[in-house]
C-alpha cells in the first residue's frame, strides 16, 4: 500500500510523467483517497511556476552601463573587435 | 519595430560589427544576469559573471553552432561561468550548509499530517510583492549546490543531462537536490499562505 510519505518521494518523477505505469496507477489510487496528499501535490506542481514569476530580474541600469564599457574596452583590447578565428 | 533576428546580429558580430554583438548584448542581459544573480545569489558577483560571459561568447562566437539558438548558448556559458565562481567561494570559505527543513510531518503510520493553506491567489497572472520577497528569501537561503540545479532546472529550463555536464553530477543525484530545493520553496511560499490567509 503506497503512504503519503512513500508518495512524496515520488512526486517529482511523478510530476514529469516519469514514472512506470503500475507505479503511477498506485500513486493516483493513493491521491483518490488522500485529499491532503492531493493538495500537496497542486502546491507541489506550481512550485517552479511562482518561483519562475518571482525570481525574474533585470539587470540594473548601472551593471548594463558598466557591461557595455567593459565589453567595448575588453572588445579593442583584442583584436579590434575581431572574433577569435577558428 | 520587429526586434532584429538573433542570427542577422550575429552575422553581423562574426564579421566583427561590435555594434550586432551590442545588439545581442542588449536583448539577452537581463535574462543572463538573473541567471548570474540566482545561482551566485550576489549583485557583485552576477554583474563580472554577465561580463565574463559575454566576452567569452564574443571571443568564441565562430565556435558557436548556428543551428542553436544565441540565447540558450550565452545562457549556459553564464551558468559554467557561475558555477567556476562559486567552486571558488566555496574553496575560499566554508559556506554553511543549508538546514533543509523540508520534510512534511508525517505520522508513524506514513500519513501526511501538515495542511496544506489556500493557495488561491496563486493562480493569477500578477505576483504579490510580499510573495516575491518570501520566495527570494526562500531562494537565497538554499545552499548552493541545492539552489544551482533548482535555477539551471526550473527557471532555465535545462535537461537533466544538460545539467548533469554542466556540474559534473550525476542525474539522479541532480533530481534529488530539485526534489529538496521544491520541497522547501513550496514549504515557505506554503508558510506564506499560512500566515497570510490563515
Amino acid at each position: 500500500m503506497t503512504t503519503c510519505r512513500d508518495s512524496l518521494d515520488l512526486l517529482l518523477e511523478y510530476a514529469e510523467g516519469h514514472l512506470p505505469d503500475d507505479v503511477r496507477r498506485r500513486l493516483e489510487a493513493h491521491f483518490g483517497d488522500c485529499q491532503p496528499c492531493e493538495e500537496f501535490l497542486k502546491t507541489y506542481r506550481a512550485t517552479p511556476g511562482l518561483c519562475k514569476k518571482a525570481l525574474a530580474a533585470t539587470m540594473p541600469e548601472a551593471v548594463a552601463k558598466k557591461l557595455t564599457t567593459f565589453l567595448r574596452r575588453e572588445l579593442q583590447a583584442h583584436g579590434d573587435g575581431e572574433p577569435k578565428a577558428e | 519595430m520587429e526586434p532584429t533576428d538573433d542570427a542577422v546580429l550575429l552575422a553581423r558580430a562574426r564579421a566583427g560589427d561590435v555594434s550586432g554583438f551590442e545588439a545581442l548584448v542588449e536583448k539577452h542581459k537581463d535574462r543572463v544576469y538573473a541567471l548570474a544573480l540566482r545561482m551566485t545569489n550576489s549583485e557583485a558577483d552576477a554583474a563580472e559573471v554577465s561580463q565574463e560571459a559575454f566576452l567569452a561568447a564574443f571571443r568564441n562566437l565562430k565556435e558557436f553552432r548556428g543551428d542553436a539558438q544565441f540565447g540558450s548558448w550565452v545562457h549556459r556559458i553564464a551558468a559554467n561561468t557561475a558555477l567556476m565562481r562559486l567552486r571558488k567561494r566555496k574553496a575560499a570559505a566554508e559556506t554553511l550548509e543549508s538546514t533543509l527543513e523540508v520534510e512534511p510531518t508525517f505520522n508513524e503510520r506514513g500519513s501526511l499530517m501538515d495542511t496544506v493553506s489556500n493557495w488561491r491567489d496563486a493562480e493569477g497572472d500578477a505576483l504579490d510583492a510580499e510573495l516575491r520577497v518570501a520566495i527570494e528569501t526562500a531562494a537565497a537561503s538554499l545552499a548552493d549546490e541545492y539552489r544551482q540545479v533548482f535555477v539551471l532546472r526550473d527557471l532555465e529550463g535545462l535537461s537533466y543531462e544538460e545539467i548533469a555536464e554542466l556540474t559534473g553530477d550525476t542525474v539522479a543525484a541532480i533530481k534529488s537536490r530539485l526534489h529538496r530545493a521544491r520541497l522547501s520553496l513550496r514549504a515557505a511560499i506554503d508558510h506564506f499562505y499560512g500566515e497570510r490567509n490563515g
